[in-house]
C-alpha cells in the first residue's frame, strides 16, 4: 500500500482503526503515521465538545421570552423537560437545540482545522522516497504523470522540473484570475498565454528528456 | 651508542618514505594515463548542404559553436570515458546533419563519464539546433535560424545578426550580447535573460521567476515584448532611444526614472505605481514591459 491508496481509506481507518495493510503502511510511513496521529487527536477533542447535559430550563425560559418580544415564537416552546408526545426520552435528552448549536460547532470546528491542517514537511529526499500523493495539490494529473516518468528515467531532474512546474503553475493561476476579474484586459490574456507557453515548454523539455 | 642506534633506526624509516614516494608517484602516474586514456579527443568534417540545418544534441559538458569561413562542418569533440559516444548521421542530400552523444548498451557512466565537449565551427547559413541538458551552450557569430534549448546549462549567444534566434531554459541564465537585426524569442522558467545590446525586428523574452535585465536601445523600429510573473524587469535606455514605451504590472512595483512624453491617448487607464506609459524621440520602437508581481523598472543609461 502506498500514501495515496492510504489516504483514499483514511476516514475509514480514522473511524475503524484500521487492517493489517494499514497497519503496516503506518509502521514505514512517519508521514502517513503523523497524519494519522494529528487527525486522532482532533477527532478525541471534537468529541470533548459534543453536549452531556441539558442547560438550566431558566435559559429555556428566556429564549422563549426572547423570541417572543421579538415576535418570532407565537406558541410556547417545549422545554426539555417537556418531552412531546412524539419524541423519545432519548431524542429529547441528546438532540437539544443547543446541542444541535453545540455539535454544529464543533463540527465547524472540526472542518476549520481540517481544512487549515497543514502536515509537517518531510525533507526533500523522504518526499521523493513518498509517493506522489505527498506533492502539493497545485499539481494536475498530467503534471504527476510527467512528475512520475521524470522519477523513473531522470530521477536527478526531478526536484527541478517539480519546483518549476509549481511556479508556472502559479503563474496560470494568478494570470487566470487576473482575466477573470476584468475580460477586457488585454495584459492579463497575454500573460496567461504565455503562462502556457511556459508550461508547454517545460513539458516539451521533460518529455525529451524522459524519452527511452 | 644511543646515536649509533638512532641512525639505524632511521635509515629503515628514510627507505620506507622514499618507497612510499615512489609508489605515490607510479599511481598517481597510473591514474593520469587512464584519464588520458578515457580522454578522447576526435575531429571530423561534415558535408553539408547550403542552407541546410545541423543538429546536436548532448547532455553533459559543452557545446561551442562559432561561423567560420568553410564549406564543411568542422567537429572538434572530447569524450570522457569510453561508456559513451558520438554518433554523426546525415541524411542523403546533407540538407540535415546530426550529431548525437549516446551511451553506450550495458553502460551507466556518471556525470563526468558522460560529459562531451563539442567545438563547431559552422559554414554561413546553416540553421543551428542544440539541445542539452546540463551543458553550457556558446555561440559566437553565427547568421541564420538558431534554436538553443537547455535545462541548467548556462546560454550565451553573441556577435548574431540577421537571425532568427529561439532559445528554451528551464533554469539555465541566458545571456545575449550584441545580436542585432534579428528576430529573438526567448523563454525560461527559471533562469536570468541578460540581454546587452540586442534589436530587431521582434524581440520577446518571457520567464515565470527570472529576472529579465535589458540593456540597449531597443532601435529598429521594432516590437519588444519583455514579460514574466514573478521575476524583476529591469530597462536601461540610452536618451537617444526611440520608444514608445508601456509597463504595466498586475501587482508588482512599476518605476520610471527614463524622461518620456505622455501619451495623449492610451489603450489602458494607468494606475499608479502599477502602470505607466509615454514615447521617448520618435517612438518607433514599441517596448511592451509586463509582469504580474514582479517589479519593473526602466532607467536612463
Amino acid at each position: 500500500m502506498n500514501c495515496q491508496q492510504f489516504q483514499e481509506v483514511l476516514p475509514y481507518i480514522i473511524e475503524s482503526g484500521g487492517e493489517g495493510d494499514d497497519e503496516s503502511h503506518l509502521q514505514t510511513c512517519p508521514y502517513c503515521a503523523s497524519l494519522v496521529q494529528d487527525l486522532r487527536y482532533i477527532a478525541e477533542q471534537a468529541k470533548l465538545l459534543l453536549p452531556m447535559h441539558d442547560p438550566n430550563p431558566r435559559v429555556w425560559n428566556k429564549i422563549e421570552q426572547s423570541l417572543q418580544r421579538e415576535g418570532l415564537l407565537e406558541g410556547r416552546m417545549s422545554p426539555p423537560g417537556h418531552i412531546q408526545k412524539n419524541s423519545t426520552p432519548h431524542q429529547a435528552k441528546n438532540w437539544t437545540p443547543v446541542g444541535w448549536a453545540m455539535a454544529l460547532t464543533a463540527v465547524i470546528i472540526f472542518a476549520v482545522v481540517l481544512i487549515n491542517y497543514k502536515p509537517n514537511q518531510l525533507p526533500q529526499t523522504q518526499l521523493s522516497a513518498q509517493n506522489s500523493s505527498a506533492e502539493p495539490a497545485q499539481f494536475n494529473s498530467d503534471d504527476r504523470l510527467l512528475i512520475s516518468q521524470l522519477s523513473q528515467q531522470a530521477p536527478d531532474a526531478r526536484g527541478a522540473y517539480e519546483s518549476s512546474l509549481r511556479d508556472v503553475n502559479a503563474y496560470i493561476s494568478d494570470a487566470q484570475q487576473a482575466a477573470e476579474r476584468d475580460p477586457d484586459d488585454a495584459t492579463a490574456q497575454e500573460l496567461l498565454q504565455d503562462a502556457y507557453e511556459q508550461k508547454e515548454m517545460l513539458y516539451q523539455m521533460a518529455t525529451a528528456r524522459s524519452l527511452p | 651508542m644511543l646515536e649509533t642506534m638512532n641512525r639505524i633506526q632511521k635509515a629503515p624509516r628514510g627507505r620506507h618514505a622514499l618507497l612510499f614516494a615512489a609508489a605515490a608517484s607510479l599511481t598517481v602516474g597510473i591514474g593520469m594515463a587512464t584519464a588520458q586514456a578515457a580522454e578522447t579527443r576526435k575531429e571530423a568534417k561534415l558535408d553539408i548542404a547550403a542552407g541546410g540545418a545541423l543538429n546536436i544534441v548532448n547532455n553533459g559538458g559543452s557545446v561551442t559553436l562559432r561561423s567560420g569561413n568553410v564549406r564543411q562542418v568542422l567537429v572538434t569533440y572530447v569524450t570522457h570515458s569510453e561508456k559513451i559516444e558520438v554518433d554523426q548521421n546525415a541524411s542523403g542530400n546533407k540538407e540535415r546533419v546530426e550529431l548525437r552523444t549516446h551511451v553506450l548498451p550495458n553502460e551507466k557512466p556518471s556525470a563526468d563519464e558522460a560529459k562531451v565537449d563539442y567545438d563547431v565551427t559552422v559554414p554561413a547559413g546553416i540553421s543551428v539546433n542544440v539541445s542539452t541538458t546540463s551543458a553550457p551552450i556558446t555561440v559566437d557569430g553565427l547568421k541564420g535560424d538558431i534554436g538553443l534549448s537547455s535545462e541548467t546549462g548556462q546560454i550565451t549567444l553573441h556577435n548574431v545578426v540577421k537571425s532568427h534566434v529561439r532559445v528554451r531554459s528551464m533554469t539555465a541564465g541566458v545571456t545575449l550580447t550584441d545580436v542585432t537585426l534579428s528576430r529573438v524569442d526567448l523563454q525560461s522558467a527559471g533562469g536570468a535573460i541578460l540581454l546587452n545590446n540586442v534589436t530587431g525586428q521582434r524581440v520577446t523574452a518571457g520567464t515565470t521567476s527570472g529576472n529579465i535585465e535589458y540593456r540597449g536601445d531597443c532601435s529598429g523600429g521594432g516590437d519588444y515584448l519583455l514579460t514574466t510573473h514573478s521575476g524583476a524587469i529591469d530597462v536601461t535606455l540610452p536618451p537617444t532611444a526611440s520608444v514608445d514605451l508601456t509597463a504595466r504590472s498586475t501587482n508588482g512595483p512599476v518605476e520610471n526614472a527614463f524622461p518620456l512624453q505622455e501619451k495623449s491617448h492610451n489603450s489602458f487607464v494607468p494606475r499608479q505605481g502599477r502602470s505607466f506609459a509615454g514615447t521617448s524621440n520618435s517612438g518607433s520602437s514599441s517596448v511592451e514591459l509586463q509582469s504580474f508581481s514582479g517589479k519593473i523598472r526602466v532607467k536612463k543609461q
